[in-house]
């Protein structure tokens, strides 16, 4: 399922932005929204089941260090494509404008 | 080795993209490489899960030794997904890869 996962996000067309960002984070877009069981690109959701599984997951509660790397991880990559998609749209505004 | 690295995808991009694409990819490469090094998150494990989950990766997950036997793995499992259960707010992905590492190291457990 996994290696299916990543097929398919390297067939789908990327910005070359967000293909570097998943090759420098070595997690793929969809594997990070699918870690952090987010559908959307949406900030506040990000955020919120990011804190919910960090927190969950942390070795203080019996947690797996591991896994709780993979989230935040995950948070990273997302975070990242948020920024990417921020200034193409603010590129876009500037071109628009000329 | 990240300059290096840096460098490879920097030449593999331009020779890709066009010439009036390449400086802001090289830019933004380099910022993100940069955040990605914050000593802040150098801790945690790196990239995402594997593409066919090992048995190192499995006891990593359950957070036992590669070696353990039954009892353990079920002990650790159960604990696991308690913390990361659907239903209280857990992430089904997560979820799907906490049951693969209890099967995995199950299998080939000895007692």
């Amino acid at each position: 399922a996994a290696s299916r996962a990543a097929a398919d996000a390297r067939g789908r067309s990327e910005r070359p932005q967000s293909a570097a960002a998943s090759r420098i984070i070595g997690i793929s877009l969809q594997e990070a929204q699918q870690i952090l069981n987010v559908s959307n690109l949406n900030a506040e959701e990000i955020q919120k089941n990011y804190d919910h599984l960090f927190k969950v997951n942390d070795k203080s509660v019996g947690g797996s260090f591991y896994l709780q790397s993979k989230v935040v991880r995950a948070k990273e990559r997302l975070d990242e494509e948020l920024r990417i998609q921020a200034k193409d749209e603010k590129e876009k505004g500037w071109k628009a404008e000329t | 080795m990240i300059a290096v690295g840096l460098g490879v995808a920097t030449v593999a991009f331009a020779g890709r993209y066009a010439f009036h694409l390449w400086k802001p990819l090289e830019q933004a490469i380099t910022e993100a490489a940069k955040r990605v090094s914050a000593s802040s998150l150098s801790l945690y494990y790196k990239g995402g899960f594997e593409q066919k989950m090992s048995r190192r990766e499995a006891s990593l997950i359950l957070g036992v030794s590669p070696s353990a036997g039954k009892a353990k793995i079920r002990t650790a499992h159960r604990r696991i997904m308690i913390l990361n259960h659907p239903d209280k707010g857990g992430s089904p992905y997560l979820a799907t890869k906490i049951n693969e590492a209890k099967d995995l190291l199950e299998s080939t457990a000895k007692n």
